[in-house]
């Protein structure tokens, strides 16, 4: 069997079309260079299939495949799946940690810890004013200087227990904006569903959408911040997501089940859910706060009625730092368990509590909150520090080069050029062939 | 091929380095200007537990120190009346050795007796003595004069006593009761001052050998034992003025201490942080001029 005279010209055009395609994937990865999720794509390159000579068509009449130039056998998405399962754990823990960071933040500044102007100083200052009062229990200047240094005292502790109550509040809210039927998870599982879709129609109609992958990775990644995410593929090109410990797959297919209830999601919402939640990080630092109150108004009071006067403090218990009030006006003040004017056995008792068991459980609460910031600030910089280190490791192989991308437009483009001058030199081969051919002497 | 190196790989680090040596320099100029190296209860939750013990040993220290000024003050009145008490009583010695004469007649002996009914006057105004306002011999009813000046001897103070708090679970009692040197009269014959006082001026007007007597023996011993009394309680006032000087002087000495303490532990080593502060920013003027280099050029600088 003769080969056609045109399988040269056949085999110049493959080369010219499959060298454009890959010029066009270039310009593509090129336009895409900044793009957020964005994976470089190559035009995988493949001979295309010969063309076979059954007999003759070598030297001892055996058969031979003569090749018939090139095809784009694909357009690949480079990336690595398995540093996507990596990045996504770490940023559930970067997610979390960042969102405990900033949720307790509020707390520690309100605390306004070590100053002037924190309950420790107020505390200071409240023993001080009964130690006034012992030097000179007769006067009314020092009754009412110790009772307003009271006031103050029962005031701050009862305004950081509100500032606490607020950021637990805040944080309840955030966590209920993101979970709620139009919020951040609801919307990205819905457009997870309608990727699942398109995804599984091109794939039927037998391309692969990478720029629709990489669009569905991104939003896997996005929502892996938000709470532990597993993907099981389908097989068919759609994907089930299972969303923090949701009974329900969050997304199976193209279909979304939310919102459901979350226990221990993991990540952002986890932290927020394990700041504000009824057995908390802020519940209880409250319930330190309401013991530090108590201890206080127990140990001032018990003292303070000794001699058969009346409590000091007022609260209730179990919610002692919200509660606590100065039960008594300045006539009231107890200075001494018998009537002497210039007794004063009560005030010397209560001022000496100083340093006793209710400063020491403020300081072991103040210390209690700093030492769980700074862990949670240090835990944050090194998951910060890893989900770099792994989206670098993504990037190195998913991103786009524009060195690279810049010799490859200078191969293909040669390539391309290669291809048209191995056309024109069959062009110029039939020329010959077909207009100068059997003209001798014409 | 090794790994490969992206453009934006590249960005995102310069951008990564340039926040963290932002957040240093943030950090360091935050203790520059706050002049604390502890700012929040995170920057080091052990410094900072110490930081709020200190300054509760230093607060407690600086109302110590005033519970002491206020307790010299008390025992400087007390100390004052006490030597005008003695004062009163020499001259009632001297009066009474003169009475006691036999050289002087009763007319004599009459007058040296209204002298001595008003020293035993002035001495129950000496003991009714004020500290800022309040009777320092009454015991702790300081605010009802102890005696009554006229012809009533009683006492009208009680038996208690006035502390003061001078060191953590220190007590010193400060006042002294008039009633243990003045007494109540002759009513309660306590052979205490009043009492003496008044023997002594009813001896004088007696003008029997046995009053003559009296004067000489008796009531010169009394009024020589109350002396020694008086002399004995002025000691001990003495000693708690003693005690209060040493213990003013330890706790200016613990806050002074308490004060370097927090310092060390709460305050930034300026040329330290001065050192930090320039290195930092030496990084992140480095970084900033890296990232605005690094990022220029490409091979397409160089294709035509």
């Amino acid at each position: 069997m003769a080969v056609s005279t045109f399988t040269g010209l056949q085999t110049a055009l493959r080369g010219l079309l499959a060298q454009q395609r890959a010029l066009d994937v270039t310009s593509h990865n090129v336009a895409n260079a900044n793009t957020v999720g964005y994976s470089r794509q190559e035009a995988v390159l493949a001979a295309s299939p010969a063309l076979r000579i059954p007999a003759g068509a070598v030297q001892g009449g055996g058969a031979a495949e003569l090749g018939t130039g090139v095809d784009v056998a694909a357009y690949r998405r480079i990336r690595d799946q398995f540093l996507d399962l990596q990045y996504r754990a770490q940023a559930m823990r970067l997610g979390g940690l960042a969102a405990q960071v900033r949720g307790l933040e509020g707390v520690e500044v309100a605390l306004a810890e070590p100053g002037e102007n924190g309950i420790a100083a107020q505390l200071g200052k409240f023993w001080s004013g009964w130690e006034a009062l012992a030097n000179a229990p007769e006067n009314q200047a020092t009754r009412q200087a110790l009772l307003e240094s009271g006031v103050g005292l029962a005031g701050s502790i009862a305004a950081l227990d509100r500032q606490l109550a607020t950021a637990s509040e805040q944080a309840a809210a955030e966590y209920e904006s993101i979970v709620a039927g139009g919020g951040e998870v609801g919307q990205m599982a819905a457009e997870i569903a309608r990727l699942n879709e398109s995804i599984r129609s091109s794939l039927g109609s037998g391309s692969t959408p990478n720029d629709l992958l990489d669009r569905r990775d991104l939003l896997l990644d996005r929502l892996s911040a938000l709470a532990q995410v597993s993907v099981t593929d389908l097989g068919d090109g759609t994907i089930e997501v299972e969303f923090g410990d949701a009974a329900t797959p969050l997304v199976a297919g193209t279909a979304v089940s939310w919102p459901q209830a979350l226990a221990e999601p993991g990540g952002k919402l986890g932290a927020l859910l394990e700041i504000s939640g009824p057995t908390g990080t802020i519940a209880s630092y409250r319930a330190d706060l309401d013991a530090f109150a108590g201890e206080l108004a127990e140990t001032v009071n018990a003292i303070h009625a000794s001699g058969g006067g009346p409590a000091f403090f007022s609260f209730t218990p179990g919610s002692a730092a919200s509660t606590l009030a100065v039960a008594v006006g300045a006539a009231e003040v107890q200075t001494s368990v018998g009537p002497a004017a210039g007794a004063n056995d009560i005030a010397i008792a209560i001022g000496a509590l100083r340093g006793g068991s209710a400063d020491q459980a403020y300081a072991s609460f103040v210390s209690r909150v700093g030492t769980d910031m700074s862990n949670a600030r240090r835990a944050e910089q090194n998951a910060d520090a890893l989900t770099a280190a792994i989206d670098a490791r993504r990037e190195a192989t998913a991103g786009v080069s524009l060195d690279e991308e810049m010799t490859n437009l200078i191969r293909f483009q040669r390539a391309y050029q290669a291809s048209a001058r191995a056309m024109t030199s069959f062009d110029e081969a039939l020329d010959v062939l077909v207009n100068r051919t059997g003209r001798v002497g014409l | 091929m090794g790994t490969r190196i992206t453009e934006s790989m590249a960005q995102r680090s310069i951008l990564r380095d340039l926040v963290a040596a932002d957040r240093n320099l943030a950090l360091t100029q935050r203790r520059l200007s706050s002049g604390k190296q502890l700012t929040r209860p995170s920057d080091d939750p052990f410094g900072v537990n110490r930081a709020i013990a200190l300054r509760g040993e230093l607060e407690g220290t600086r109302q110590f120190r005033a519970n002491v000024n206020e307790a010299t003050g008390w025992t400087n009145a007390t100390e004052a009346a006490l030597t005008r008490i003695t004062d009163v009583i020499q001259r009632a010695r001297e009066l009474l050795v003169s009475g006691g004469n036999d050289s002087n007649g009763q007319v004599a002996r009459e007058a040296i007796a209204t002298e001595i009914d008003a020293l035993a006057e002035s001495l129950k105004q000496e003991a009714n003595a004020t500290y800022e306002g309040r009777y320092v011999f009454a015991g702790t009813a300081t605010e009802t004069p102890p005696y009554a000046l006229g012809a009533s001897d009683a006492y009208a103070g009680d038996a208690g006593t006035v502390a003061r708090t001078i060191g953590v679970g220190v007590s010193l009692t400060v006042n002294v009761s008039a009633a243990g040197l003045l007494g109540e009269g002759q009513a309660a014959a306590d052979d205490r001052l009043l009492d003496t006082m008044r023997d002594i001026a009813e001896h004088l007007r007696g003008g029997t050998a046995a009053d003559a007597e009296a004067l000489r023996g008796t009531d010169l011993e009394r009024l020589d034992a109350n002396l020694d009394e008086l002399t004995r309680v002025r000691a001990i006032v003495g000693a708690t003025a003693n005690r209060l000087q040493a213990a003013g002087a330890r706790l200016d000495e613990l806050e002074e201490s308490g004060l370097d303490l927090l310092s060390k532990t709460e305050d930034a080593d300026m040329a330290e942080t001065l050192v930090n502060y320039s290195t930092q920013r030496a990084a992140y003027e480095a970084a900033l001029k890296a990232g605005a280099n690094i990022v220029q050029v490409s091979l397409l600088d160089f294709l035509r």
